[in-house]
């Protein structure tokens, strides 16, 4: 049994580190100046990526079902908001209470290359994950020649 | 623009603790309620689900892990991060009112809700006066 290996790329289990290594080389405006989001720091967290010439957003959204979030589009920008369901409150007293909860609205000014309103939205274990596609006008197209 | 009230700022620290998994950890936001019946904690487990999770209690420590799948994300490159991803992890000491035997689990939408009954002699019990 080979209790060294050489070369990290031979060992797949190392996926989540390099993955980590590249989420920590953010940049402080997505898209350039003066698009973006409007405020680090607030529920819940986005995460931003590129996919090809597609946008794929992933946002932490831990308790939310699919049905209490809503994402709508209006020109180039996409706000999602969530409502969490009635809960019926259990009398008692918290010891911990660090989880985010309660009504929120987040908003993203996208880029002019990808279309809005036709993103396709996942919601799977608690991550809500949108794509955003590419607009087609932007996609590399083959201009027919006739001749005359 | 946000209109909610967030308990506390998401500090995600990993956690302090070496490991010899490849990647960092990170402890879950938690939510802790103690009713006359007993606890129940909700750990905040997103991106994980129900087979990639392991509730452990030993003696009396419980142990929560959830492992993230990194598949999801092979062809997106980042280009803004307000969260990092990593497995989870946590563990709580459990006082002898707890009925370790009777602890159950379920997992939701990202979220772990155990149920942490307490023993019968640690319920409030109110004495009958004759």
């Amino acid at each position: 049994m080979a209790l060294f290996r050489y070369g990290r790329d031979l060992d797949p289990s190392n996926a989540l580190s390099r993955l980590q290594q590249d989420l920590e080389r953010t940049f402080d405006s997505p898209f350039g100046h003066g698009l973006g989001l409007l405020g680090r720091g607030v529920h819940p967290a986005i995460n931003i990526f590129k996919s090809g010439e597609d946008v794929v957003l992933r946002i932490e959204v831990p308790g939310f079902a699919p049905g209490d979030l809503a994402i709508t589009s209006q020109g180039q920008t996409l706000t999602v908001s969530g409502k969490p369901a009635e809960q019926t409150q259990a009398s008692g007293s918290y010891h911990r209470r660090e989880r985010a909860s309660g009504v929120f609205s987040r908003s993203i000014q996208l880029p002019r290359e990808v279309d809005p309103a036709r993103a396709a939205a996942q919601c799977k274990n608690g991550v809500l994950t949108l794509r955003v596609p590419a607009r087609e006008e932007i996609k590399p197209r083959q201009i027919s020649i006739t001749g005359g | 623009m946000t209109n909610i009230e967030v308990a506390h700022e998401r500090a995600k620290q990993p956690n302090p603790e070496q490991n010899t998994r490849p990647g960092r950890s990170y402890p879950p936001n938690v939510d802790i309620l103690e009713t006359e019946q007993g606890l129940r904690l909700w750990a905040d487990l997103p991106g994980v689900d129900q087979s990639s999770i392991d509730v452990e209690l030993v003696d009396d420590v419980i142990t929560i892990r959830g492992r993230v799948s990194t598949g999801e994300y092979e062809s997106l490159q980042p280009v803004y991060t307000e969260y990092n991803v990593g497995n989870y992890e946590a563990r709580f000491r459990l006082s002898s009112t707890i009925d370790g035997a009777r602890i159950s689990a379920k997992l939701a939408n990202g979220v772990l809700e155990l149920e942490l009954p307490k023993v019968a002699a640690a319920k409030p019990r109110k004495i009958e006066i004759h």
